[in-house]
């Protein structure tokens, strides 16, 4: 186990720069999702932790120690690969002894090793058989086995669950993080779904574009999204965002089509803002004071019911806990909680803070 | 079901066809061989047979005690495993170093690998001769080798291969695991390319055993010769014997049919499939 620290990491190919000074530091034993959408770097920090890319400046720090020239073999680390790199011509327990055959253990230790992983991880009757005979689960608990083995300081993982499907997905989640509780190793794992970094991590950390957006504990993100990308990114259906305008001394906005909403919290704003609403947060209660929404679809999935709907011009989602019947085309008021609002800056979307609240 | 018995019978008749050019091209394969157990009175008879009538050995008798026919194949066989190993080890290691370390100036060198594929190697035989002979190493194995060392078709196969069914993650969890550079080539590169290894083996073997203008020229004393440059000394040598050439023909397809009956599931994997994706 060990702490691992990011200090002002860039990477560079070329002359495209794709991680511009990345820092965020991970307590010894903890679970860090890196999340952000595709192409935002995230897989290129896992490399460089692994060591199979070149560091063009900064320092990653595992138990304190700079590890930036060591050797990918030296970092005492285990990396676990989205297509599992399992070795297609060796044993499942030939794939999982690797690295202590390397170690050059002796044939006794390897195996005792090896069982001990495959009791863990229930796979014990696979271990005589080929990569190319196993299921896509098999072979992520194989990849998985294959990096405890080694009882390495820290787990890397690279959308290790992005290639089995939606039901075998859940369960691996589920799997991923009771090892970790039982391991107690620090992880580090690299995720564009949201929903897994939301249900698994200690921490998660968000980024775009070569840079970290928000760093902190999963509720806390869902809760006070630093800005209008997080919000967004954060939380599934994602958050609604409308245009709205307020008036100084004036607790309502304003929507595009005149519907307004009293916020008392934002009585001191002025000007033009974009309003996030999560889908979750709205209700309807045939309260008709609410807002007009109207109704675009209905998807009921039997425990909740989700609306597509329109409000100002704008789409909105609508999610809500119960059976709801409704039809196309319907006017629906919807009514929201004050205290779940969010204001961005109509510009750079960052999130608006109101003090006297 | 009259569509059905059509189909059938055009079926059939393709299959007729198909036969006829079979036997067509094995035809001379066959006469060869037959010829081989032939007397050589019955060798010049008119129309040929197929079946010898007095089907003899002594033609093989005579091949095998009375020209130096064994020193020739061993020749051959020493020359093509020779070539065959060389062929194999360099294009595996620059195949994998090519198509894994792809670096501009490695790849400045397989293009340039590339070009010696385009010269025909009739136009720089001649100069190599002189080198050979300036190193003294004419009639020797070790002359007849320096030209069949590498492949440059070999290179750019293995090369696809390492390309197509080796994934990088495969090298960086190894090189995660603690392995070293050779260590990865050795234990996981190599047995993932068995397949094309061994099917360009079979074609080094042949391009060494069939081959006979280089042997000719390096190979100037009679028991240095290779096999293919014995067979055509028969002819000036023992006035077109045809029965004894026959024999020693027959005679040396045995090797090069058995290295491609062994190896032949691997050269038809090897050439056809290059990616090996579950």
């Amino acid at each position: 186990m060990a702490s691992v620290e990011i200090k002002d990491l860039q990477k560079s190919f070329g002359d495209v720069e794709t991680l511009h000074g990345i820092s965020f530091s991970i307590p010894d034993g903890a679970f860090v999702a890196l999340v952000g959408p595709s192409g935002c770097g995230k897989s290129t920090i896992l490399r460089l932790i692994a060591g199979l890319e070149e560091i063009t400046s900064g320092e990653v720090l595992i138990d304190g120690r700079v590890i930036n020239e060591e050797e990918s073999k030296n970092r005492n680390i285990a990396m676990v690969f989205q297509n599992y790199a399992l070795y297609p011509h060796m044993t499942v327990a030939q794939n999982m002894g690797f690295s202590l055959r390397l170690l050059k253990k002796s044939k006794s230790e390897i195996d005792q090793a090896v069982r001990d992983a495959a009791e863990i991880l229930g796979i014990g009757e696979l271990l005589s058989r080929y990569p190319k005979q196993l299921s896509g689960g098999q072979r992520q608990r194989v990849a998985m086995g294959r990096a405890i083995v080694r009882q390495p300081q820290v787990f890397l993982f690279d959308e290790p669950l992005s290639n089995l499907d939606a039901k075998l997905r859940v369960q691996m989640r589920a799997e991923l993080k009771s090892l970790h509780r039982r391991l107690g190793t620090t992880t580090i794992y690299v995720t564009h779904d949201q929903i897994e970094a939301m249900t698994m991590a200690d921490i998660v950390v968000v980024m775009r574009e070569g840079r970290v957006e928000q760093a902190g504990r999963p509720l806390d993100i869902y809760d006070n999204p630093a800005n209008q990308f997080i919000a967004g990114f954060i939380g599934s259906p994602a958050m609604n965002f409308l245009p709205v305008s307020t008036q100084m001394g004036s607790a309502e906005l304003v929507f595009a089509d005149g519907q307004t909403l009293a916020v008392a919290k934002y009585t001191n704003l002025a000007g033009s803002y974009t309003l996030g609403m999560r889908p979750e947060h709205l209700r309807s209660n045939n309260d008709t004071r609410g807002l007009q929404t109207t109704i675009e679809s209905i998807e009921q999935t039997g425990s909740e019911t989700l609306l597509q709907a329109t409000l100002a011009g704008q789409p909105i989602t609508i999610l809500l806990r119960e059976r709801f019947n409704v039809e196309f085309g319907e006017i629906l008021p919807v009514t929201v909680d004050q205290a779940v609002l969010e204001l961005f800056d109509i510009e750079n979307g960052a999130r608006i803070d109101v003090p006297n609240h | 079901m009259p569509s059905n018995t059509r189909r059938r019978r055009v079926n059939a008749l393709i299959d007729i066809g198909l036969m006829a050019i079979c036997i067509l091209l094995l035809m001379p394969l066959l006469l060869l061989i037959a010829n081989g157990f032939k007397t050589p009175e019955e060798m010049l008879t008119w129309p040929p047979t197929l079946l010898p009538r007095e089907p003899t050995l002594d033609n093989f008798h005579k091949v095998f005690t009375e020209t130096l026919l064994l020193r020739w194949i061993f020749n051959s066989l020493a020359f093509a495993i020779l070539s065959t190993i060389a062929i194999v080890a360099t294009s595996a290691l620059a195949g994998y170093i090519i198509g894994k370390f792809p670096f501009r100036t490695v790849n400045v060198i397989f293009v340039l690998f590339l070009a010696t594929a385009i010269i025909p190697f009739e136009v720089y035989m001649i100069p190599l001769y002189f080198q050979v002979k300036a190193l003294g190493a004419l009639n020797s194995i070790g002359g007849l080798l320096i030209g069949y060392l590498v492949m440059s078709f070999g290179i750019f196969l293995i090369r696809q291969n390492v390309i197509t069914s080796i994934p990088d993650e495969l090298l960086e969890a190894a090189r995660i695991d603690g392995a070293g550079e050779f260590w990865i080539f050795r234990y996981i590169a190599l047995p993932l390319l068995k397949g094309p290894l061994a099917a360009l083996a079979v074609l080094a073997f042949f391009q060494a055993w069939t081959t006979f203008a280089w042997p000719i020229i390096v190979m100037t004393r009679k028991t240095s010769f290779t096999i293919e440059v014995g067979l055509a000394n028969f002819q000036s040598a023992y006035t077109v014997e045809l029965s004894l050439l026959s024999a020693a023909s027959a005679a040396v397809m045995v090797p090069s049919v058995l290295a491609f009956v062994l190896l032949r599931r691997h050269f038809v994997e090897g050439i056809a499939a290059s990616g090996m994706k579950e």
